[in-house]
């Protein structure tokens, strides 16, 4: 197929079939950018240092937020994300595994396969022991 | 789903041996921690054995693409990866341990690095044996990112921080070649995953069987399909170094160590070119022994995804060997060479698998190309990992360091000298019947010009490896040269001398392994050709006048 071909076959192929997602494109362009526009047209502009603060019942603020943090937090955070990844599988296995025969085949295949799936979780955090990350001293 | 699981035998054993490898690895007591690397070495040999006995008879049972590539394919990863486990050995904790000894640093887990470089190292080769066992779109995704992530790391890894003894300069060269091989990688794998889409929006399906028989000439003609697999193909080529993915390759070769060069040349150039065999031939080729060719004699490749592999082919050869003889640094040879080497695999796809026999079989003389490719290259990376500046370690750099390597150590001028020769081709070694393969493939396909440029860049080629030679066995050493030492790791020397040997003996059996690797290009008898037009609805005439009184008339 040469270049001419190809141009053509692109050009005849159903571009009317696009027409909501260009209707949507549209509509979100045009909510998101009235919307800045409006504010800025017939919103009123009052600042002060009161204002500026944090809002109603936040802490009010010390420093900068671009502090060195201790490491440990990283770290929790991610062994944290191994159990929420985790967690994220189960939901959909355990809304399918009800839907199995109880006891057939696929029932076994099933559970066998989460298992798995949750022994490489204990490897994960027996690396995690073993690197020393849940030692707080 | 389950029934895969027979043919998954060797991923299976991989991965049961890199999680032992991950714990094993941190442990506070040296002997443990010294098994490491012997675990990984038998994970690899159980991974081959279990490789070869795969059946190729069930894996076309079951309606595999290519029966005969996941034994093959695996067997091939793990024989090079056993000599890579030797070649790796001291690559990372080097220092830190001899600071351990010395009593001036105590063991701590979270510094230590050697359990996430082996488990990484078995990762990748795990990913480079998921993409042999692909039939799917998702599948082949995901090995491919499952071989190239750990590399990535392994670039920084490779280099010792300042504060264990490393140089610093080399250390943060590394930590650049990591970065930017993972923004490129990244950009590769964004590019082959819209292509992916592209093909899998063009076709509705995923599998590569039925991506085949959208494809197939007698098929409606399919643009996206097209487009996408072209892009599929361009993507590809970063994980193979080839033009126009090539940039990283002298820098991040260069950046990462002796070792971790030789691992980043073989094991994402493998999934790299297994991934393009196995869209290859879902896109076109394939022939079957019941006589039912596909597309005529041999099969077509759409000519858009042919064009671009001609081009690719042609600017991969050429810029590798000129960009080659231009370098003075001895890994960017190397790196460059890789690159050229890439292009003449190119040229086994594009030609086909003819009729089937070894010298009409492109995609036989490709995958023969890359277990030659795979030893001799190691051997010449192997030679550079086994050597070292006395002073501060460092390895060596220009390929002035090289002079007089022969007088100096006879054993590796000789293993350099068979591994170079290898590459440039030269008659009784390994990599000539391996170019033999991909030159008559390409003249049976009638692909005369293509030929030609492959002709004329092995002649280019000879320019630098000869230069490479010369420099071992015919210069005498000067003073400078008297700082190069060979490291303390016997393992390395022994992987580069198993890699010479391989070179020469293999050759003697390359009869048995042509014929393997021609099982191994052999199309699944479970892709029949389902042209999907049939299955598609015609659209409903206009509606008439007549038609429209006549459902009236029914109603």
């Amino acid at each position: 197929m040469d270049g001419l071909t190809l141009v053509t076959t692109l050009a005849q192929s159903n571009i009317a079939a696009y027409l909501p997602i260009m209707v949507i494109l549209t509509m979100a362009l045009t909510f998101a950018i009235g919307n800045i526009v409006a504010t800025k047209l017939i919103g009123p502009s009052r600042t002060g240092e009161i204002k500026g603060q944090a809002y109603e019942s936040g802490m009010n603020p010390i420093g900068t937020a671009r502090k060195r943090f201790n490491v440990r937090f990283f770290l929790i955070a991610m062994v944290f994300l191994v159990f929420d990844v985790e967690v994220v599988f189960l939901y959909p296995w355990a809304d399918t595994f009800t839907d199995l025969a109880t006891g057939g085949k696929d029932a076994a295949l099933w559970l066998g396969r989460i298992l798995f799936f949750l022994l490489t979780t204990v490897v994960a955090y027996l690396y995690g022991f073993r690197k020393g990350v849940f030692r707080f001293d | 789903m389950t029934e895969r699981l027979p043919l998954l035998l060797p991923e299976i054993a991989m991965f049961i041996g890199t999680c032992l490898v991950l714990v094993l690895g941190l442990s506070p007591s040296l002997a443990a921690r010294k098994m490491t690397g012997i675990v990984t070495g038998g994970t690899l040999l159980l991974a081959g054995i279990l490789a070869v006995n795969t059946s190729t008879g069930y894996a076309s049972q079951i309606g595999m693409p290519m029966p005969g590539l996941i034994g093959f394919g695996k067997a091939l990863i793990a024989l090079v990866g056993l000599l890579l486990v030797l070649l790796v050995a001291g690559t990372v904790d080097r220092g830190y341990e001899r600071m351990i000894l010395a009593g001036r640093a105590t063991y701590n887990a979270s510094r230590a690095l050697r359990a996430e470089f082996y488990a990484f190292f078995l990762f990748s080769l795990m990913g480079a044996m998921l993409c042999a066992s692909a039939d799917d779109l998702i599948w082949l995704f995901l090995a491919l990112e499952l071989t190239s992530l750990p590399t990535y790391v392994m670039v920084v890894m490779s280099r010792a921080g300042s504060d264990v003894g490393g140089d610093s300069k080399a250390w943060s060269r590394a930590q650049e070649a990591s970065v930017k091989y993972f923004f490129l990688g990244a950009l590769g794998a964004a590019i082959f995953l819209y292509g992916f889409a592209l093909l899998y929006g063009g076709t509705g399906s995923t599998k590569l069987v039925e991506i085949g028989a959208a494809l197939s000439p007698s098929a409606e003609p399919n643009t996206i399909a097209i487009i996408g697999l072209v892009m599929s193909l361009v993507g590809v080529s970063f994980k193979i170094a080839a033009v126009p993915m090539h940039f990283y390759t002298a820098d991040v070769y260069e950046g990462a160590s002796a070792p971790v060069a030789a691992f980043l040349a073989f094991t994402p150039k493998t999934a790299g070119i297994i991934t393009m065999v196995l869209l290859a031939t879902a896109a076109g080729w394939g022939y079957r022994d019941t006589g039912l060719m596909i597309g005529g004699d041999r099969g077509t490749l759409p000519p858009a995804a042919d064009v671009v592999l001609w081009i690719m082919a042609i600017a991969t050869m050429t810029v590798g060997n000129v960009m080659a003889w231009m370098q003075t640094s001895v890994k960017r040879v190397l790196a460059y060479s890789s690159i050229a080497h890439s292009g003449y695999m190119l040229v086994g796809i594009i030609a086909g698998p003819g009729n089937g026999s070894f010298e009409q079989n492109g995609i036989a003389a490709t995958l023969f190309y890359l277990l030659c490719y795979g030893v001799m290259n190691l051997g010449a990376f192997a030679v550079l990992a086994c050597l070292e500046n006395s002073s501060d370690e460092s390895e060596l750099q220009t390929v002035d360091d090289l002079r007089g390597l022969g007088r100096r150590h006879p054993a590796l001028g000789w293993v350099f000298v068979l591994c170079c020769m290898s590459m440039l081709g030269l008659p009784p070694l390994l990599g000539f019947i391996g170019k033999f393969g991909l030159f008559t493939s390409g003249i049976s396909a009638g692909r005369l010009p293509l030929v030609v440029i492959l002709g004329l860049n092995s002649a280019i080629a000879a320019f630098y490896y000869l230069k490479l030679v010369a420099m071992v066995w015919l210069e005498e050493p000067g003073d400078a040269q008297d700082r190069v030492r060979p490291v303390p790791f016997g393992t390395r020397r022994i992987a580069a001398i198993l890699s010479a040997t391989g070179v020469v003996v293999l050759a003697v059996f390359a009869n048995q392994l042509a014929v393997s690797s021609q099982e191994a290009a052999r199309r699944g008898p479970g892709v029949m050709l389902k042209p999907r037009s049939a299955e598609r609805v015609e659209p409903a005439a206009p509606a008439t006048p007549e038609s429209v009184a006549a459902v009236d008339r029914v109603r």
